[in-house]
């Protein structure tokens, strides 16, 4: 008998429920509690578990939920974080919900997104079965730090957890790095070099130079940002060969994408139920998992072709006959990767861009030099407004101005509720109102449109 | 461009900043705001794109050099290129940018500004030896014959003459301008508003706002003039209230955030003193609705400063 497991899963799951009475989320603080009180409470819980970590810059709530969707379609039953709570506190939170107050649980399968700063942390606790590594971009600097702090970060973290199956994205030279520098087992998986070439790639620097040798790569094509068949001259690191592949990118519309999809060999036709080609990469880490944890091929393609995004990830609500779309925009890369899909919206579009420098959103608001609006100027006819608010809106203003974008369509305001009604009432029957908000901003809106349009809430 | 309720900016600051917000808040302003400011659209006023005003200087043209975009372009350092490019263009003078990167002559004759931005550790390790070993002289040279030069953060402190770590090692860097700096445990971050007496008029109270991120305290040599004094944040090192560095046409700042689109007076004021050197019939520049970047300014230096 430990009491003081029982103790500490006692007072956190006291507070689960005090901070849902007072309305608050409290996806965090309960977690903090537990591990005040016994600070080995996660190693004790965690070996209940078959635990899947999900972690890296851009895509992790959606990777994550196209994981879950995979293991539905297999009938397995798991636990998970919700998105925001991918901190150690809030993954502790998670898991004392699961577990009953002797630390044991019904449920045996934990999928969890990680926060990548706090990676290395979190498996100090435990060591998943299968860690995903979606990518490493530049993020809010004053947060992060460097992209290579980050990605070092990460190693810490996997070197501590060398059971586990590592998923790692081959078309990006600092994640594909990780399993040169690891013994783990490791499944890549990536656009094949022929399957898709970005017209419109522009130089970034995040992975100009070999990690290994700094020698410049070369490229066989460009997908976005530094992802790509990259291969150093001078050192050999390249591209390693992918289990899981896109080989083709057969459709491309702005509500889904179809592509051809090998999978250790076998070579299918896959429906992908988000646009955009940064989700083909999530459906590739979902479908690499799969493969990871040995689960059917074809549950996997069902589970690309039926899983739903949320919490501000493409986040649909339709009002008579519009339709309002919520797309969280947090670094340069995501939000240029946001801008390549609206290029491919038909209709007539409303923009609304909330962006907010809370501690949550990064201080430091430059990065938004570092995204091309310029080319929404392709797109300039199908803008109806842009509508630009959040604490920065008059930042975001500025940056729209010297795109070369029309300011005589640009509206300014701070009042959410204002924003909606007026770019509802000027959008016509078939068209989309596009919310662009940064973290703390998605926060707000949502609970405007949870309001207006009983939307759920995350923890629910 | 509309405004709506633009007068309480501060207000919705504090609100959004304010955990405990009641989402109600938001509905009472709602009815409160009534009045969205509704022109007609025809309102030429806010025509800025086409704004060529009395004063063509379409006969003009400035040769813009940035060196190493590749590779030193953190923190939105481009947005100073676009800004300068922009404001150009919009007044009809013609603009071409040089990217100048590792492997490529730097030719100073060809340029009438050259920019240097930032980079991480990384980056920075990568152009050294480029930059101090292939292109320093001619940089050198340059500075000292009074090429107008601006220099964000890290290329800021590449120009000075050292960089020691806290661990006491010491980097040679160019050693162009009489500047060197001392790197500090805890990293200074933060927005930043100091003052620029050279760019005060009867229009302009001075006034620059930025976005710092730097660990390195930097101090200036006897030669060297700060480029302002600060009234909120950290500067050149967060002991002396200074903040950046002048020498003849070269001016180094730690500001991010974009510097130049939110400060157009600092940035009309390079392009002019670019022409003025290239041009001896130049008069000045031709204005420009600011009215945007005015906004988004004084919104900083309201949150900053509550004023």
């Amino acid at each position: 008998m430990n009491f003081r497991l029982m103790l500490s899963i006692l007072a956190a799951k006291t507070a689960i429920v005090l901070c849902r009475l007072m309305h608050t989320g409290g996806t965090s603080f309960p977690g903090k509690i537990a591990l005040k009180i016994y600070p080995d409470l996660l190693k004790a819980i965690a070996v209940n578990f078959k635990i899947i970590a999900v972690t890296g810059t851009n895509g992790k709530t959606t990777t994550t939920r196209v994981i879950g969707q995979v293991l539905k379609e297999n009938n397995i039953i798991y636990i998970s974080n919700k998105s925001g709570a991918n901190l150690l506190n809030g993954i502790a939170t998670s898991l004392i919900e699961a577990v009953n107050i002797m630390g044991k649980s019904k449920v045996s399968t934990a999928l969890l997104e990680i926060d990548e700063a706090a990676f290395s942390k979190v498996t100090e606790h435990f060591e998943p079965d299968v860690i995903v590594v979606t990518n490493f971009f530049r993020d809010q600097l004053d947060r992060y730090g460097e992209v290579y702090t980050t990605l070092n970060n990460v190693i810490k973290g996997i070197s501590k957890a060398p059971g586990s199956t590592l998923v790692l994205n081959a078309d990006d030279s600092l994640c594909a790095s990780i399993g040169r520098k690891v013994n783990n087992r490791v499944i890549y998986y990536g656009f094949s070099p022929d399957s898709w070439n970005n017209e419109n790639y522009t130089v970034n620097n995040d992975a100009l130079f070999c990690i290994f040798c700094k020698t410049r790569y070369n490229y066989e094509n460009h997908i976005y940002g530094h992802l790509g068949s990259f291969s150093c001259p001078e050192c050999g690191y390249g591209r390693p060969a992918s289990a899981i592949t896109c080989l083709e990118v057969t459709e491309l519309t702005s509500s889904y994408t179809r592509i051809k999809l090998d999978i250790d060999g076998y070579t299918s036709d896959a429906k992908i139920n988000l646009p955009g080609i940064y989700n083909i990469y999530n459906c590739l880490a979902g479908a690499a998992c799969g493969f990871a944890l040995g689960l059917p091929v074809e549950n996997s393609l069902k589970a690309l072709s039926s899983f739903e995004c949320g919490f501000g990830r493409m986040e649909s609500i339709i009002t008579e006959g519009k339709t309002i779309k919520v797309i969280l925009v947090k670094n340069p890369t995501g939000f240029s990767q946001v801008l390549d899909y609206l290029l491919s919206e038909n209709n007539p579009m409303q923009l609304a861009f909330l962006i907010n420098d809370n501690a949550a959103d990064g201080r430091d608001i430059s990065w938004l030099w570092d995204v091309d609006f310029e080319k929404l100027g392709k797109i300039n006819d199908k803008i109806i407004t842009a509508f630009v608010s959040g604490i920065r809106g008059a930042d975001m203003a500025v940056r729209l101005k010297y795109a070369g974008f029309d300011t005589n369509k640009i509206i300014m305001t701070d009042n959410y509720n204002q924003l909606l009604d007026r770019a509802l009432a000027s959008t016509p029957e078939g068209s989309t109102v596009y919310i662009l908000p940064t973290y703390t901003a998605m926060l707000e809106i949502r609970s405007i449109l949870k309001r207006k349009f009983n939307l759920k809430e995350f923890w629910e | 461009m509309y405004i709506i309720d633009t007068i309480d900016t501060n207000d919705t600051i504090n609100k959004i900043n304010n955990a405990n917000n009641k989402a109600n808040d938001m509905d009472n302003k709602a009815v409160d705001n009534e009045a969205i400011h509704n022109e007609a659209s025809d309102n030429k006023a806010s025509d800025i794109n086409i704004n060529v005003n009395d004063n063509i200087d379409a006969m003009y043209s400035i040769d813009i050099c940035h060196l190493y975009p590749d590779i030193l372009n953190s923190y939105g350092d481009m947005g100073n290129i676009i800004a300068l490019k922009k404001r150009c263009e919009w007044r009809g003078i013609r603009v071409n940018v040089h990217n100048v990167t590792i492997g490529e002559s730097f030719i100073p004759e060809k340029y009438d500004i050259v920019f240097l931005g930032g980079g991480q550790d990384y980056e920075q390790e990568i152009i050294k030896d480029d930059f101090l070993n292939n292109k320093g002289n001619e940089i050198k040279n340059a500075i000292e014959n009074g090429k107008v030069f601006l220099c964000i953060c890290g290329g800021y402190q590449l120009l000075g003459k050292y960089y020691r770590t806290s661990e006491g090692k010491e980097l040679e860097f160019l050693g162009a301008i009489n500047i060197w700096t001392i790197g500090a445990g805890k990293r200074m971050i933060g927005n930043i508003v100091y003052k620029c007496d050279f760019l005060l008029s009867e229009n302009f109270d001075g006034l620059i706002v930025g976005f710092e991120n730097h660990s390195g305290k930097t101090y200036l040599g006897p030669e060297v003039k700060p480029l302002g004094k600060v009234i909120k944040g950290y500067g050149n090192n967060g002991e002396d209230g200074f903040e950046g560095a002048v020498y003849k046409n070269t001016y180094c700042s730690y500001s991010h955030g974009s510097l130049l689109p939110k400060n157009p007076a600092f940035t009309d004021y390079l392009i002019s003193l670019a022409l003025k050197q290239k041009y001896k019939d130049f008069t000045g520049l031709g204005k420009l609705d600011d009215s945007i970047e005015d906004q988004a300014r004084n919104s900083v230096i309201r949150r900053i400063l509550g004023r």
